[in-house]
């Protein structure tokens, strides 16, 4: 978007500016923002949807093609995405993995998530990645011919896919 | 409770504040459940199935939440909600099967189907990010509990807009900084929390110095960090900038007393004789007042600041009178409600 007040520069500031009860917005560039009287304090860039559209636009020219790949759960495709500035449903994060991975950088600076674990959820993906390593113990065990040690394993393994078992029948 | 006895209730966060200059802390967590587009994308059906399925969960809580579908309140009604920060401005602004959970007291507000399909919000006065967290996750363990939420290794919790996604946390405190604005020195101690990762806002996500010295600080970053530890920056952040408004405020005591006693003193005369007040006059008086009482220049008065400003908007101004008013006659009611109040 471009600069309200210069229509040269891009804008990267929303201001908004309150007269007689009523808000209006007016986008503009760090220097015609700076510039104007009415703004004594520069914002952050706000991080609109308008802004987001710069964001993913950024890397987005090279997919507008008519064979576009779209997202299997909802059928939305990268270019609406950029239109919209927002996903289409979670499964769209898996889809498009690689086109969102540049913009979360940009976003977050990198990293992967280190918060929260949803309680029910977060069993699973605990549960997942010890069967992972569970299986891959037992597979060396037996090329090794260390099949007690291996029993113990492969008990571990139906042990936890019991438990999973079970689970899903509760649910 | 009536609808009206709800919203008319004074919200948790309009309380007095443990502090003279954090005036609130708020913490807001987004979720999505797994299987149904976000709400932009989502049929007229499937927004109506998941405000069903999460209204349901909220009203069986600890703590159980009023349910409100935006489409039974008026225009006036959601208005008071956004003055009151409960709503946002595009919860009321789209069409479709949407709402608001409230507490009695409004320190949860959980909004159905905005940008999320849920939006977690607590808020509570003063500052106390890290109960208003505690508060917060403790109801999304109770949702978590009966919901599927939309999560992904490595992503966390997936969010409409990337810029929520990972922990879908986003903390905020409302500060109060006259004396920063006074002595020009804002724009200086606010621009450095902007390098830090932090955002600087108005009163109502928009700003400037007319809306009464008040501002949001809020974290940036979603993904790549833990909730303790977005926390714990923006609490040090705000350590900081109430420092630096105690020190501004220590200075104008110092070196323009006068000048100081003579600007809450002009503040509390106008707020106690004014026949008309405008919305942004009266803002900028109060915030004088406030900083009068806080300095113990002033005698204090009857109501807290927060209530008076939140009162005195527009929408819960015309909903506490029950009745509809131009601009004019708000200027005069409005000067009416507040003569009352700042009585001693």
């Amino acid at each position: 978007m471009l600069c309200q007040h210069c229509q040269q520069r891009e804008a990267v500031m929303r201001l908004s500016i309150i007269e007689n009860e009523q808000t209006r917005e007016v986008y503009l560039c760090e220097s015609c923002a700076k510039k104007n009287q009415e703004v004594n304090f520069v914002f952050h860039p706000a991080i609109v949807p308008e802004f987001l559209q710069a964001l993913f636009g950024f890397n987005s020219k090279s997919i507008e093609q008519p064979s576009e790949k779209t997202c299997p759960k909802c059928g939305i495709s990268f270019t609406q995405i950029t239109q919209a500035g927002k996903l289409g449903c979670s499964n769209c994060y898996e889809t498009f993995e690689n086109q969102l991975e540049p913009l979360l950088r940009r976003v977050h600076g990198g990293g992967q998530n280190v918060g929260k674990i949803p309680a029910r959820r977060g069993v699973a993906i605990k549960n997942r990645l010890e069967l992972r390593t569970l299986k891959e113990t037992l597979q060396t065990l037996i090329q090794q011919e260390a099949f007690e040690e291996a029993a113990i394993v492969r008990d571990q393994i139906h042990q936890i896919e019991q438990v999973k078992g079970g689970e899903a029948n509760d649910s | 409770m009536t609808r009206k006895e709800l919203l008319l209730q004074r919200s948790a966060w309009m309380n007095e504040p443990n502090s003279p200059v954090v005036i609130s802390s708020r913490v807001r967590l987004a979720r999505n459940l797994e299987g149904f587009p976000f709400p932009h994308l989502i049929s007229s059906e499937g927004a109506a199935q998941v405000e069903q399925t999460i209204s349901q969960v909220l009203s069986t809580g600890i703590e159980p939440l009023e349910y409100i579908s935006l489409t039974e309140l008026t225009n006036i009604e959601q208005q008071v909600l956004i003055e009151k920060h409960l709503i946002s401005p595009s919860l009321s602004g789209t069409t479709g099967a949407r709402g608001v959970a409230l507490a009695p007291d409004h320190r949860y507000s959980v909004m159905v189907n905005e940008e999320d399909h849920i939006r977690i919000q607590v808020l509570l006065p003063g500052n106390q990010l890290q109960e208003t967290y505690r508060l917060a996750t403790e109801l999304d363990d109770h949702l978590e509990a009966k919901l599927d939420f939309a999560y992904r290794e490595g992503h966390g919790y997936l969010t409409a807009c990337p810029t929520n996604v990972g922990t879908g946390l986003r903390a905020s405190v409302m500060v109060h900084l006259p004396g920063l604005v006074i002595t020009k020195q804002v724009q200086q101690v606010l621009g450095a929390v902007t390098r830090l990762g932090l955002a600087v806002r108005g009163l109502y996500g928009e700003g400037s110095q007319a809306f009464g010295h008040m501002f949001q600080v809020s974290n940036q970053i979603t993904l790549g960090k833990s909730e303790e530890d977005i926390l714990s920056h923006l609490d040090a952040v705000t350590r900081q900038i109430v420092e630096h408004e105690l020190q501004a405020r220590e200075l104008l005591r110092k070196q323009m007393p006068m000048l100081l006693e003579d600007k809450v003193w002009r503040a509390r005369g106008t707020l106690q004789n004014a026949r008309l007040l405008s919305s942004e006059d009266s803002m900028h008086l109060l915030s004088h007042d406030r900083l009068g009482t806080d300095m113990g220049l002033l005698p204090k008065i009857k109501d807290c600041f927060a209530t008076l400003i939140i009162d005195t908007r527009p929408g819960c101004l015309q909903y506490i009178l029950d009745r509809e008013l131009d601009p004019s006659q708000r200027d005069e009611e409005r000067a009416r409600l507040i003569r009352e109040r700042t009585t001693l």
